[in-house]
């Protein structure tokens, strides 16, 4: 059960479950996922999930963060005006689920709310168990309506079939588990009988909200609320629906709803009169919480332009910061000697070249698309402009795994001999010779410009290339996604992809006719092996299958993996178990552990 | 009438400018870019749905003409007051959004105009007076400079020095003898360039100050002052009693004694309600403050009326005017005091970011103190550059009228410099100087985009900015809405005022 792919440059992960879905709590040393697949034996403070800080008492201190200059939206991060990282790095705190994200993107299964199996691998069932000692903050016990209602949300359409309930994740629950959670309504225990297997499975199930107050504004009961749900009563799901899409929001900035309706099942909750419109939001350690208590009372988000983040730091106004990963700013951070640590890494998001295979003289001659990745300086790349920002950047060999995590040299050594490692501009010739096009080959690569790096990538490339019989040309335009990339005017499309968290979601990018296939590479065999993996739940087949698409997509070119992006926090050293994080979720996503030393 | 018939077509004819301004702004905004831009390039399994609900939710499938028109509808609610200023895509209600950052815009914005004009202006003066001195050449160098200056890089300074070494040095306020008597030379050469005069008296001028600034640093150094201020009711009377001796030398003249002795008699009355006062003013409100204010106001009224005799109008005129002052000075030293308990609650007082500290405890000192503390980088950096503006434009023309036929009449006729400055020459000077005033209050409102976003205020211009960024035409439409109806405002203010100082144009 690793990692995954993609979303891309925008902080939105894949399914509307993902990395929204509730995260946080303390895990145990080894939990990281459920079935015998779990490759997690790294101890508390190594492993990617959180560490155990053993009886925590909370300290009565605040810690300030900030994740840039986005105002705080609203309680519900699941309708489409609210959906943001910036709104998740809050609500996080207060909604959790089964399964958070560990820092290199293991799934990580949160202990204290709950625990889940496999009872049926095919036809998939999964029995879901909540812990007796969970509950809202408002002492009501998080219960199997919670679950129902999350379901309601993303599965119940209306007569003309549009969904009812305004859920970024559209209905894909309700496709995969038509007939919704099955077990008591107020019980602690539901199973999910899936329609089809579906191989992520172990994230599709969110952080829950509080069905309680939703029966209570609209004046049923809960169990009521569940029979309509069972039931299909559209009156009493209509009335649902509207207080899901519009009660939670704040349309006024400053003002949250009725504290009543907006309980926790996180360590944290909203503070009293916290929320200063502009400015920022406090929340404070929720005293009813069932798991690990929170570090520090009070945490503050405070709502900061990227570029004023150093010097609010060093100021002490802000405690940890997540600012752009730059040259420049990781030299104003170093600057600023021992008061602030420093942290640099690889995050969940990989740069890459692909060709196009629509048009142009790449598409049908695999010795070109060779002759190609034979001049791309890749190593030089990564040395020139990513090992500034991160020193242990390293070029990536991989599409589905990414070099921070346990499978990925198992991976590569399977898939890839290193053919590509070094620039050999004499086999590229001999390549763009045996490939028979006429020199200079004109190679537009298009990217979404303004972007500097990737200017200076293209250079790079430019450089090196048009030594071997190619004539690169910068084709970077604001355009490129809106107009160039559907046209197919380009040759090499250089952009990233976001990690998701999905084992199965790279079917969407390298099957035939796939939504995210633009270059449209078609391969029965990778086809194939897509199908196999996405029918299974067993990690062994994810695996294996992944080694044989990796091998094929290599052998076949469908593009070159250049580096995984870098990313840069830094916090005041006076605090403790501040831990970066690859994943979307960013440097907050233990929040719960800070605490200030003595 | 003829004003009036005068105005109301002026507002006719904006009121259509704005219209067709707005239509074209509408179109602008909404080709500004690609509303979707941020999805486009998400691979999530969801990215169609987000796409469909955003385009549902913002109208974009929607012609240009019938999104305008849905704006227009919404906004012309205004009429019967029930204004409906849209949603932005992220749904915040704008009419929510809007006063809040109109309110904080104005936080920053009205103090940093009110400090530009009075400084500006009085700067503008003074090298006026004092042409081709080396006081007027140094101000024309740092005019130029400030002007100039890029206030992005001007505001990381401004953190570095103002925010960040001031909360370092705070913490142990610690002055080494050679700084404070460099601080002394500085102050004193800089004093006896404005006042001027012959070499004897300037240097007197640098000497006095020198030796006083030196003085008084050592002092505070000794008495832990920086830590813990505070002036007391004495030095309040003492400097009141300096404000009413140099307003009335500005206003009537020391000879006039009447108007002195108003002046003199409001301080001693001030002194006397401060010490009464003080257990009201340790912990008031905003309401009290401000009862306190027209109290203030009405007493120095009434003393002026009571000394004034047959100059009762210039007597009141002074004396309200130095109760005023009184009032400012009396509620300075009541923040000072409360300076020591403020650094308990907030050791580093000078943030980076932020228009307050966020959950601040402190009683009502305190959080004026807090807020207070907040606005002062934006405010220099903002009056900065329009004291730079003002200055220049004051003093050209000053000089143009000290230059001209009528200022020679007065002073052939035996009038005093001040006389002549202040009535004949000020006057006349300040009506060019209104339309620039007006018109730079309306540009601030728009004009601290930047400002905002350093200093990590939530105003106009960040709302301005990011409606634009995520091609959300409400919020830039509101933003047009408020500096478009300001600038028009401003204009007819300024119009007004011109009608005021110079009666000619009254006819």
């Amino acid at each position: 059960m690793k990692i995954r792919r993609f979303g891309a440059t925008l902080a939105v992960a894949a399914s509307g479950a993902l990395l929204f879905s509730a995260c946080t709590s303390p895990a145990d040393d080894d939990a990281s996922s459920t079935d015998a697949a779990s490759s997690s034996t790294e101890t508390a403070a190594d492993g990617p999930c959180k560490a155990d800080l053993g009886d925590v008492t909370t300290k009565d201190d605040t810690v300030s963060y900030s994740v840039g200059e986005d105002e705080f939206l609203g309680y519900n991060s699941y309708t489409p005006e609210t959906y943001s990282t910036y709104n998740s790095v809050v609500t996080d705190r207060m909604l959790e689920g089964f399964v958070y994200f560990g820092t290199d993107g293991t799934i990580c299964q949160n202990d204290s709310f709950g625990s889940y199996e496999v009872v049926s691998e095919d036809p998939l069932k999964v029995k879901y168990t909540i812990a007796d000692d969970a509950v809202w903050s408002d002492g009501t016990q998080i219960t199997n309506a919670d679950f129902f209602l999350d379901w309601a949300a993303q599965a119940i359409t209306k007569d003309d079939g549009t969904p009812l309930f305004n859920h970024v994740a559209g209905t894909t629950y309700g496709e995969y588990v038509p007939d919704g959670p099955q077990g008591d309504a107020e019980g602690k225990s539901f199973e999910l009988d899936y329609a089809k297997v579906y191989a992520d499975w172990e994230i599709l199930v969110s952080a829950p909200f509080p069905a309680h107050v939703v029966a209570d504004q609209i004046g049923v009961s809960v169990a009521d609320l569940v029979k309509a749900i069972q039931d299909k009563d559209m009156d009493v799901l209509t009335k649902a629906a509207e207080f899901w899409n519009t009660g939670w929001l704040s349309p006024t900035p400053g003002e949250l709803p009725d504290a009543a309706l907006i309980p926790s099942s996180g360590p944290y909750k909203f503070k009293q009169d916290g929320w200063s419109a502009g400015q920022s939001i406090t929340l404070e350690a929720n005293d009813k919480y069932y798991g690990q208590q929170a570090a520090t009372k009070n945490l503050t988000f405070r709502f900061t332009a990227a570029d004023a983040q150093v010097q609010a730091l060093q100021n002490g106004d802000l405690n940890v910061i997540e600012p752009q990963a730059t040259v420049d700013t990781l030299a104003q951070l170093n600057a600023l000697g021992d008061s602030v640590t420093v942290l640099t890494g690889d995050s969940l998001t990989w740069e890459h070249l692909d060709f196009n295979f629509n048009n142009g003289d790449f598409a049908d001659s695999l010795p070109l698309r060779e002759a190609f990745a034979l001049c791309v300086p890749r190593a030089d790349i990564v040395e020139k402009l990513i090992k500034p920002i991160n020193p242990d950047a390293e070029v990536m060999n991989a599409r589905e795994v990414f070099p921070f995590q346990d499978t990925y040299t198992e991976v590569t050594d399977a898939s890839y001999d290193g053919r590509y490692d070094t620039v050999d501009l004499d086999a590229a010739k001999a390549k763009v010779e045996e490939s028979g096009v006429a020199t200079p080959i004109k190679v537009r690569i298009g990217y979404s410009a303004p972007n500097p790096r990737r200017a200076d990538e293209v250079a790079l490339i430019k450089s090196s290339c048009d030594q071997a019989g190619f004539e690169v040309e910068d084709t970077g335009s604001a355009e490129f996604f809106d107009k160039d990339l559907p046209n197919g005017d380009y040759e090499v499309a250089l952009f990233a992809w976001a990690g998701s968290g999905q084992v199965a979601s790279g079917a969407n990018i390298y099957k035939t006719d796939a939504p995210q296939n633009y270059g449209g590479f078609s391969n029965a065999d990778v086809d194939a092996a897509w199908d196999t993996l996405s029918s299974t739940v067993d990690p062994a087949v994810h695996l294996e299958q992944q080694k044989v698409i990796e091998k094929l997509l290599w052998d076949n070119l469908y593009g070159i993996p250049v580096f995984a992006h870098p990313g840069v926090s830094a916090y005041d050293s006076t605090l403790s178990n501040v831990r970066r994080t690859a994943t979307q979720s960013t440097i907050s996503w233990n929040a719960d552990q800070w605490v200030r030393a003595e | 009438m003829h004003v009036l018939r005068f105005i109301s077509r002026r507002i006719g004819i904006s009121f259509l400018v704005l219209l067709g301004a707005s239509l074209l702004m509408y179109v602008l905004t909404i080709n500004a870019g690609d509303p979707l831009a941020d999805l486009r390039e998400s691979n999530s399994e969801n990215k169609q749905n987000l796409m469909d609900q955003r385009t549902e939710i913002m109208g974009l499938n929607d012609p240009w003409y019938v999104r305008y028109w849905n704006w227009l509808f919404g906004v012309s609610k205004c009429f019967a007051l029930q204004c409906d200023f849209g949603t932005t895509r992220n749904g915040v209600s704008v009419n929510s959004l809007l006063p809040q950052a109109a309110a904080s815009t104005m936080r920053l914005v009205v103090l940093a105009t009110l400090i530009a004009i009075v400084v500006g202006v009085a700067i503008g003066i003074l090298t006026a007076i004092r042409q081709y001195s080396g006081f007027d050449y140094v101000t024309t160098f740092l005019a130029f400079l400030f002007f100039s200056l890029p206030v992005f890089w001007a505001a990381v300074l401004l953190k570095e020095y103002g925010a960040i070494r001031f909360n370092d040095w705070i913490a142990d306020p610690l002055l080494s003898p050679g700084a404070m008597i460099l601080w002394g030379l500085g102050l004193g050469l800089i004093l006896q360039a404005i006042v001027g005069g012959g070499r004897k008296r300037r240097l007197y001028t640098l000497g006095i100050t020198w030796v006083f600034v030196t003085g008084a640093l050592f002092y505070f150094e000794a008495v832990d002052w920086f830590r813990q201020p505070a002036l007391g009711v004495g030095v309040v009377v003492i400097a009141a009693a300096g404000a009413a001796v140099l307003v009335t030398a500005l206003v009537t003249g020391l000879d006039n004694r009447r108007v002195l002795y108003a002046a003199l008699t409001t301080v001693v009355v001030g002194g006397v309600s401060y010490l009464a006062l003080m257990p009201v003013l340790d912990e008031p409100n905003w309401w009290i403050l401000f009862g306190l204010l027209v109290l203030a106001m009405a007493l120095s009224n009434l003393v002026g009326w009571l000394w004034g005799g047959y100059d009762k109008r210039r007597a009141m005129f002074v004396s309200s005017i130095t109760g005023f002052i009184m009032s400012l000075l009396v509620a300075g030293d009541q923040m000072l005091s409360h300076w020591a308990s403020f650094l308990d609650l907030k050791p580093r007082p000078i943030s980076t970011i932020g228009s307050e500290t966020p959950n601040f405890p402190g009683g009502f000192w305190e959080d004026v103190l807090d807020k207070g503390t907040q606005l002062i980088l934006p405010t220099i950096l903002l009056a900065l550059v329009s004291i730079a503006g003002h200055s220049r434009y004051t003093r050209s023309s000053m000089l143009e009228v000290m230059g001209q036929d009528y200022v020679r009449t007065a002073r052939a006729k035996g009038l005093s410099e001040r006389a002549v400055i202040t009535k004949h020459a000020f006057r006349n000077a300040l009506i060019p100087i209104t339309t620039i005033v007006a018109f730079d209050f309306a540009a601030l409102i728009g004009g601290a985009v930047i400002t905002e976003q350093v200093f990590g205020w939530k105003g106009m211009g960040a709302m301005f900015k990011q409606g634009l960024q995520q091609v959300d035409p409400p919020p830039v439409m509101a933003f047009f809405l408020v500096t478009g109806v300001a600038a028009i405002l401003m204009n007819l203010v300024a119009d007004i005022a011109y009608a005021y100082l110079d009666p000619r144009i009254r006819r």
